[in-house]
């Protein structure tokens, strides 16, 4: 799920006083499109297929090249990468490992993977990255609270009402969950069937009141659809960063359970058990 | 019949020669933003035959992507001002395709009074 993960083949490199001309022909014998501008060791700029089209050939790459290119870390999400690629209205972006050009990924890559990852009926992350994003966290000793949600009585719905009917259930509940994701503090996915996982990094005020909203049953076409949460509290639990995020989620998953043992029976009971 | 006498080759020679300028630029180059130099290579042949000369300016405009302009007009002359009138008078002119190169003469007039008692 990092960028470097992305990284194919070598960086080609090309010094700021060469012609365009000369980067044109580097770029079909390399076969690629893109070459990085270095002058003695430091990274100038880079120069796209795109910057040789527009350039005259007798110009040298100082003249053509993008300057200032947008750099990251290789430990970089690859969707932290693009909403940085997004911010900035690039295509690409360098990888450096602290003064080592280590190499580049294009938002094509990046796409491509991430199309891999998402969940075509609802838009959210799959479960990979929910688990990239926990692993990061334990890893830099960041406590989050970690929710597991689990719509009730989710096969009785299928068979009662049909498996589009399902599909829509699911989808309503993803959507009601999105309203409360914000960029940076909340990591959603669909962690299986009926199953959302969502880390948060919120205050504990915060979460009680999605946890409050999530857990009221929800009407779709008149049918009570309602979800049971498994609910980790990292900056409560002890010894927290001694589990591994396989850990984290088995707890909440069983928590979850728990919660709907004594609060459903029927699918418009919600329940909600914690872990402290 | 000899060959020679039908087929001649010859060549006419006309040489030129005059002193080379240094720098070949005059006061000012406005470069395009598709010339086949750039305002790096123009500033890089400006400070390789003329160290600290002159000084490149890049431009947000349509047509023209920088202007090198000699220190010593700057002495004598406010930036912004320059820039409006080049702006001016150049785009008119110039290709986004060309370099145009410019000479510039300032004559400043003085005229004092000054009290004879």
């Amino acid at each position: 799920m990092r960028v470097d993960e992305l990284i194919s083949g070598p960086v080609h490199t090309i010094s700021p006083e060469k012609s365009v001309f000369r980067a044109a022909e580097l770029m079909n014998e390399h076969g690629v499109d893109t070459l990085v501008v270095v002058d003695h060791g430091a990274v100038l700029g880079i120069l796209t297929s795109r910057d040789v089209r527009s350039a005259h050939p007798n110009r040298i790459v100082a003249d053509a090249m993008t300057t200032d290119p947008v750099t990251v870390s290789p430990d970089v999400f690859i969707w932290d990468a693009l909403t940085i690629m997004d911010r900035h209205r690039i295509g690409r972006l360098l990888i450096r490992d602290g003064n080592t050009l280590a190499g580049l990924v294009t938002r094509e890559a990046i796409r491509i993977k991430l199309s891999e990852l998402l969940d075509p009926l609802t838009g959210l992350y799959r479960e990979p990255y929910i688990r990239a994003i926990g692993e990061a966290l334990l890893k830099k000793k960041q406590p989050f609270h970690l929710l597991f949600v689990d719509l009730n009585c989710f096969r009785e719905i299928n068979k009662r009402y049909g498996h589009p009917f399902g599909d829509d259930a699911i989808l309503a509940f993803a959507r009601r969950m999105a309203r409360w994701v914000k960029e940076t503090r909340d990591f959603l996915c669909r962690y299986g069937g009926d199953e959302f996982v969502m880390i948060s990094l919120a205050e504990e005020e915060t979460v009680d009141r999605f946890i409050r909203a999530i857990s009221r049953p929800l009407s779709i076409n008149r049918v009570a659809v309602s979800a049971s949460i498994g609910y980790v509290n990292g900056f409560r639990e002890p010894q927290f960063f001694a589990l591994s995020i396989r850990d984290v989620l088995a707890k909440a998953s069983l928590l979850s359970t728990g919660a709907k043992a004594v609060g459903e029976g029927e699918s418009g009971g919600p329940g909600m058990f914690s872990s402290v | 019949m000899n060959d020679k006498n039908l087929y001649s080759r010859k060549a006419t020679l006309d040489l030129k020669i005059s002193e080379f300028e240094v720098p070949p630029m005059l006061d000012l180059l406005i470069i395009g933003k598709k010339a086949p130099i750039g305002p790096e290579a123009a500033r890089r042949m400006a400070e390789a035959l003329s160290p600290d000369q002159f000084t490149l300016f890049r431009l947000d405009h349509p047509k023209i992507e920088g202007v090198l302009v000699r220190n010593s007009v700057l002495q004598m002359l406010d930036y912004a001002l320059l820039m409006k009138i080049v702006l001016e008078e150049a785009e008119h002119l110039l290709l986004d395709s060309m370099v145009l190169r410019a000479e510039l003469k300032i004559t400043v007039s003085v005229r004092r009074e000054v009290n004879l008692g």
